[in-house]
């Protein structure tokens, strides 16, 4: 920092420092960071709550439940968020885990002893179908909501046609070694989604290329005149969005050793729902990789929650949609009380 | 004392504890109008939104024509004869101007549908009586800045008014829109308005204000009627130092051209351009709005494409339509618009300084926290930034500090082609000289500047050389001595709206002979060359 001058219309920040050091752990100070941390708190509500109904609930086990449960949504939250914080929304990867997945057992059944080959058809159906994505957006122009809505209707017919209109079944068991084989004692997808999480947060904090996302995001004629190039950060974020709705779509076959045509339909919502619990804008350039985890954990301990409560499906879905708008009423309310 | 309009009573306000205003006590009369004045972050915008109803003091009160003002309800304070025009206007670009003028209190047929056509009467003599020639049929986005805050005004004033209150009215504003501006705002005056004026412009000052006012650190350190105070006392007051000299010696020029262009076709205007700096060398932009200065900055460093021509800087020609190319050949550009094209308002300091050249500060993508928190600490330190750290967020500074950050990120890096765009816009007088100074300093280390700039004073005062565009090309060429002749504004002016240029050929002469007090020792040796365009007869 430069040296403080004895400037006018400067509200130095002399007197925030001084004033914290002497009111540090008194109840102002505890309120402050109540109010700041707003999300981790309702998360620490909940957790309470479920813990303190049911026994189950905070077993080893359970967590382990919610975990893979949590996985296949954390991949396309995760793809979710960088698209979210360029500004644009990514409708199709519920679409795009159908496709995959739907190709994936094809080729499982066509070649029943390369489930690496299975793997990587996902991986490439999901990045073809978020290249056209990011072409759209970054080449043509055309709005996010279109040209993901277009995709999202596209893809889903196209999981239809690869299995002729029915479900892809008598696949091999091995199959089902991709979702449920363990490493260090946890599940591949669990791991993956781990992994991913940390991948990600790294990338986005640490490198040129999260940055740039950030600076598209925030104001995309700034980040040109920046020399940042823009279309290709648009169009990079849709493609890593398709690879890991690929990725989540061939976890999910697995798991089911099948090929519903249906399988993901929705997804996108959920994913959409964590970013933005996480705190992310909108409008781009404001939100993180651990936000959204936090919100996805959100969700999953919700549904989990719920579920081992015996609440009703449909009773389910109200409580949920309550809590999540409830939960980002009070991180907008708390964000306003620090910046006025 | 008997007639007052409104009354501001002992008025403090903080935010988030740090105090922005602190017992400001203000009144207006009738039929007057007050200039409020002060820095950025003086206090001036919670001043306009705590006596509009919008925001609510902790402490004191506003009481108007005796009656206390209701707070945090602007309905209300409108129904109490209270209207704001705020700085940035927010009018609903896609509905026409009677619509606009008339929403939130539409009139109504008896069957209670819209009455469009009565509307639309009503609005026509509403905007009649400012002399004003806007069809209230237009839609808003078809006019220009200056129409849509008269409409404003208009829509403001209309609903029996008493007091106005216009913040920063002409920072977005050509000069002609000014003028009618002041019109508007005399007729308002004679119609008993009180008026309260935000700005930081002297001249304004003087050419509307009745009394002046000065807010400094959310103090009232001003209050006077204009006839008693001088422009010095003024200033000195905003900034509550003496202010020497706003702007600094311009330094000599060097031999070296650093930015030659050869043949540029913007695309979008039918005459190419042609020009160079050398090194040290300040070249100034005039010209009117809508003069081709800007595309003409954005088309050099890539942000607008070009059909054709060269940019060669330092030697070397530049990929044409590739900022990342501008850049990395040692091209920078400060945006006319900070916040739209300059800063990243969502991210901090140490993002912003280090975006245009992050590439610099990676090792196989991984960004270098060290080398990019001290190289853009550096940076900022050199224009003497004044925040809070790295880590505040642009969005939360000062409009001159902004500034300073758009122009220190670039140099984290070798800068051989500086170019700004209306590089004190919007920024008040204190940092303004030392925006001045940062510039003239760069210059001197070696850069190439070339400065667009509707400020006048700041064309004649700091640029070696000034070309003089409209519509999209070079009309004229001043050089230093024709820049610091007397009649050089009117002059500039006349070639700048493609006027004859006036029945004299104005300084011609002085620029040959007899040395002018200031400039390099190597003075461009063309004597106030004039393009064929602008017939003037040189001797």
């Amino acid at each position: 920092m430069s040296t403080q001058q004895a400037a006018p219309g400067q509200q130095s920040a002399g007197t925030g420092t001084d004033q914290g050091a002497a009111a540090r752990y008194s109840g102002a100070w505890v309120r402050d960071q109540l109010i700041r941390h707003a999300m981790v708190v309702v998360m620490l509500l909940i957790i309470a709550y479920f813990s303190y109904r049911s026994a189950r609930f905070g077993t080893l086990e359970n967590i382990q439940t919610i975990g893979i449960a949590a996985a296949p949504f954390a991949l396309i939250a995760l793809g979710q968020t960088l698209v979210i914080l360029t500004g644009g929304i990514d409708l199709s990867v519920g679409s795009i885990i159908a496709l995959s997945a739907m190709s994936a057992a094809a080729t499982v059944k066509g070649h029943p002893e390369r489930l690496w080959l299975s793997v990587l058809v996902a991986l490439f159906v999901g990045l073809a179908a978020g290249a056209v994505n990011g072409f759209l957006v970054a080449k043509v122009n055309v709005p996010p909501f279109i040209a993901t809505l277009g995709m999202l209707t596209t893809a889903s017919g196209l999981a239809y046609v690869v299995g002729s209109g029915a479900p892809i079944n008598g696949l091999p068991g091995d199959f089902g070694k991709i979702a449920n084989n363990q490493i260090l004692g946890l599940q591949i997808p669990v791991v993956v989604m781990i992994v991913g999480i940390l991948a990600l947060a790294l990338i986005m904090a640490r490198t040129s290329y999260g940055m740039r996302i950030y600076a598209v995001g925030g104001n995309p004629v700034a980040a040109q005149i920046a020399g940042v190039k823009t279309g290709r950060i648009l169009f990079s974020v849709y493609a890593i969005s398709g690879v890991l709705a690929g990725l989540s779509g061939v976890m999910l076959a697995s798991r089911v050793i099948s090929g519903p045509p249906n399988l993901g339909q929705g997804y996108e919502l959920d994913a959409i729902a964590a970013v933005v619990i996480g705190g992310a804008s909108l409008l781009g350039g404001r939100g993180s990789i651990w936000g959204t985890a936090l919100g996805l954990l959100l969700i999953q301990t919700l549904n989990n929650g719920l579920d081992i409560l015996v609440v009703p499906a449909y009773w389910q879905s109200v409580i949920k949609g309550v809590l999540i708008v409830a939960a980002v009423a009070v991180d907008v309310w708390s964000t306003r009380r620090r910046v006025v | 004392m008997a007639n007052v309009a409104l009354e501001c009573r002992d008025l403090s306000k903080s935010f988030g504890g740090v105090p922005v205003l602190k017992g400001v006590t203000l009144t207006l009369e009738p039929g007057t109008v007050t200039a409020l004045a002060g820095e950025n972050g003086a206090g001036k915008s919670t001043m306009m939104k705590i006596a509009s109803g919008q925001l609510k003091p902790d402490h004191g009160s506003v009481l108007i024509g005796g009656e206390p003002l209701a707070h945090a309800d602007a309905h209300a304070a409108h129904r109490q004869g209270v209207a704001i025009v705020p700085q940035e206007l927010a009018p609903i670009m896609d509905m026409r101007v009677y619509e606009n003028l008339f929403i939130g209190r539409e009139l109504r047929t008896r069957a209670g549908l819209l009455d469009r056509r009565a509307m639309a009467r009503q609005a026509r003599e509403l905007l009649e009586v400012f002399n004003v020639d806007i069809d209230p049929q237009a839609h808003m986005r078809s006019l220009s800045v200056g129409l849509r805050q008269l409409v404003e005004i208009t829509k403001n004033s209309s609903g029996g008014a008493k007091v106005l209150l216009l913040d920063e009215p002409t920072s977005a504003i050509s000069d002609r829109e000014v003028e009618r501006l002041y019109d508007v705002v005399n007729q308002l005056r004679d119609r008993g308005v009180a008026m309260l004026y935000t700005t930081h412009k002297m001249e304004e000052i003087r050419a509307i204000a009745d009394r002046v006012v000065v807010l400094r650190d959310g103090g009232l350190v001003m209050d006077q009627p204009l006839p008693a105070v001088t422009d010095d006392d003024i200033v000195q007051a905003m900034i509550g130092r003496e202010l020497t000299d706003l702007f600094p010696e311009v330094p000599p020029v060097g031999e070296e051209t650093a930015l030659e262009v050869k043949g540029l076709h913007v695309s979008g205007y039918p005459e190419a351009v042609d020009l160079s700096v050398r090194r040290g060398e300040i070249l100034g932009l005039a010209g009117l709005v809508g003069a081709g200065r800007t595309e003409l900055l954005e088309a050099m460093f890539g942000v607008r494409k070009s059909t054709a021509g060269t940019v060669n800087v330092a030697g070397t020609d530049v990929r044409r339509n590739s900022p990342a190319a501008a850049i990395s050949r040692g091209m920078a550009l400060v945006p006319e618009d900070r916040k739209g094209a300059g800063v990243v308002l969502t991210m901090n300091v140490l993002d912003n300084g280090s975006l245009p050249r992050l590439s610099s500060f990676t090792l196989g993508g991984w960004l270098r926290q060290g080398a990019r928190g001290r190289a853009v600490k550096d940076a900022m330190s050199s224009v003497r930034l004044r925040s809070r750290g790295m880590t505040q967020h642009v969005g939360t500074l000062s409009g001159g500090n902004q500034q300073k950050v758009v122009l220190a990120r670039w140099l984290t890096g070798h800068v051989d082609v500086l170019l700004l765009d209306e590089p004190t816009r919007g920024v008040d007088v204190g940092a303004r000289s030392e925006i001045y100074r940062i510039i003239t300093e760069l210059a001197q280390a070696g850069m190439a500047v070339v400065m667009a700039s509707s400020d006048m004073p700041e064309v004649l005062s700091l640029s070696h050389r000034a070309l003089v565009m409209r519509e999209g090309s070079v009309v004229a060429e001043l050089d230093r001595a024709a820049l610091s002749a007397p009649d050089v504004q009117e002059r500039v002016f006349r070639l700048a709206a493609g006027l004859d240029p006036a029945d004299r050929a104005t300084a011609a002469p002085s620029a040959g002979a007899d040395g002018p007090p200031t400039g390099g020792p190597s003075r461009p040796a063309t004597p106030t060359t004039v393009s064929p365009t602008t017939k003037e007869d040189v001797r």
